[in-house]
């Protein structure tokens, strides 16, 4: 199933050509790493789908982008912004759990979607936090500052906080660049396992984590989409020769 | 020379001016209590005052000053907050936003005896409410406007963007993020400015002269149309006006203690506040 597709996407930070004409699908259940040096337009890129670059001033954007073939920029028969960021988690490039205790976090999303019962509310804290492999480590101290936990479980616990909304899209805004290896190792598992369940959209800088975890990989390269293949075609065997260079380690 | 001898002479410069200041406050407190501590008893803080101010107490002037401190809040600190919150966090960055902190920051910076001539057109003739404890309280209160929206603007501009984009990414309004999120981190702030702000307001003298303090009031005020006395406006009375400046010079010291002392007991209560708040937000 074609869980995300752009059609001729532009997008404009007022004078800037951020993104020129970017055409591409995203299948259910897959593994999507963007890659390309910083300041390619992979983070906008991944930001238009729950539509996070609605917050900055003086942004422009043309063309569709669907998530489960609707338009969820456009008006009227489109998706409202909630409804689509229920629909379309998203784990930040730093951990940011909210200063509140570990279940109040994962509950966070339920309670602000106006969902009140409690046992429900339980349920899919544990089930999230489950999901995200924290449960054996916090289930004793839900109530503990979120802050106690360490920086790989902060980032389990943002990851067990977007799953509490039932999302189907998952988007990683380099989600490990700020932790270190061994945690860093825990979230590629974990991306692994979620894909049963979820389409997941990965920006990295780390080429060998883009190999390991990804199933299919799209390189940006000044704002445009030079290249989307299988990842195995990017790393291997890829068409253009800027990919080529970037893969290898040439530039970015 | 050697850069480690220019280190240290630096360290050192900086060290002395450091202390200057803390020798300043220090020399300030010492001053005032030295004079005033014999001044100071239960008699004295629950007395009205007698023998044409010379004797007895400042009762009246000190429920007086903590009607006018709190009147001012009740108006300054809603609609501080909400400014504040409207600056920050919902305009958008154009000429407006920028001419809305320039306003506020020109507010901030007119003398306290403009105020009080402004009050007294304004709120003790115009809207008639004469020399009152509203009038007064109001026209504290404008006084401490630009302080706490410049306070909640700054606390709000301390919380971390990236708690914003957590809360709005799961699907929360721009409304709900502000009140589940932001706020509750930027209460500490918030709330240890409110209390700087009320510091400032109970030692003002200029802004009540025209508009609420009373020369000499013995009893308490039963309304808010009644006027009352004030610790700083009676400070200013029995030291240059009164019946018999001579012989009121203790009381003069003893009130100038129990004013450095409310604000001193603020400053202290806003530092609690602070920490109890900041362990707080980890947790609720």
């Amino acid at each position: 199933m074609r869980m995300i597709e752009t059609k001729n996407v532009q997008l404009y930070y007022g004078d800037f050509h951020a993104l020129k004409d970017i055409s591409m699908q995203i299948e259910s259940n897959t593994v999507t790493a963007l890659i390309g040096p910083s300041g390619c337009g992979k983070s906008t890129y991944l930001r238009l789908f729950n539509r996070m670059n609605d917050l900055i001033d003086n942004v422009r954007i043309e063309g569709d982008v669907l998530v489960e073939g609707r338009d969820i920029y456009g008006k009227g028969l489109g998706m409202r912004i909630d409804e689509l960021r229920k629909k379309v988690g998203m784990v930040f490039q730093k951990p940011n759990p909210f200063p509140k205790s570990i279940f109040e976090n994962v509950a966070y999303g339920l309670r602000v979607n106006g969902i009140k019962n409690k046992d429900y509310i339980e349920e899919r804290v544990e089930t999230s936090l489950k999901q995200s492999a924290l449960w054996n480590e916090v289930k004793d101290k839900l109530n503990k500052s979120a802050f106690e936990l360490s920086g790989g479980q902060q980032q389990r616990l943002c990851i067990a906080r977007a799953l509490a909304n039932e999302p189907s899209v998952l988007l990683m805004d380099e989600p490990a660049s700020a932790l270190d290896p061994i945690s860093t190792a825990k979230i590629e598992e974990l991306i692994y396992e979620l894909k049963e369940k979820y389409t997941i959209i990965i920006v990295t800088h780390n080429m060998q984590q883009a190999g390991r975890v990804s199933d299919k990989t799209a390189f940006f390269y000044l704002g445009e989409l030079i290249e989307y293949d299988t990842t195995p075609h990017i790393f291997t065997n890829p068409t253009d020769s800027r990919t080529q260079a970037y893969v290898t380690g040439r530039f970015g | 020379m050697e850069k480690q001898t220019k280190q240290q002479i630096a360290f050192w410069i900086f060290r002395i001016f450091a202390w200057c200041v803390v020798a300043l406050l220090l020399g300030i407190l010492y001053f005032i209590f030295s004079r005033g501590w014999r001044t100071i008893s239960w008699e004295f803080l629950t007395s009205i005052p007698e023998d044409g101010m010379t004797k007895g107490g400042i009762y009246p002037a000190i429920i007086g000053t903590l009607c006018l401190v709190g009147g001012s809040m009740i108006f300054a600190f809603p609609i501080g907050l909400l400014a504040g919150i409207y600056i920050n966090e919902y305009a958008k960055d154009n000429w407006f936003k920028r001419f809305i902190k320039l306003m506020t920051n020109n507010l901030a910076g007119i003398p306290s005896i403009v105020f009080g001539l402004f009050g007294m057109a304004l709120f003790v003739k115009k809207l008639n409410f004469g020399d009152s404890i509203l009038a007064g309280s109001l026209t504290l209160g404008l006084l401490a406007l630009p302080v706490v929206i410049r306070v909640t603007e700054e606390a709000l501009l301390a919380v971390e963007n990236s708690f914003r984009q957590g809360s709005l990414a799961l699907g929360a309004t721009k409304l709900q993020t502000i009140r589940k999120v932001v706020l509750p981190i930027a209460t500490p702030n918030i709330i240890t400015g409110l209390i700087l702000a009320i510091g400032r307001v109970s030692g003002e003298t200029a802004p009540i002269l025209f508009t609420v303090a009373a020369y000499f009031l013995p009893q308490l005020p039963t309304s808010v149309f009644d006027q009352v006395m004030a610790l700083p406006y009676h400070l200013y009375v029995i030291s240059t006006s009164g019946t018999n400046i001579t012989a009121s010079r203790d009381m003069a010291y003893g009130t100038a203690l129990v004013l450095v002392m409310i604000v001193l007991l603020l400053n202290l209560l806003a530092n609690a506040l602070r920490r109890y708040f900041s362990n707080r937000v980890k947790m609720n």
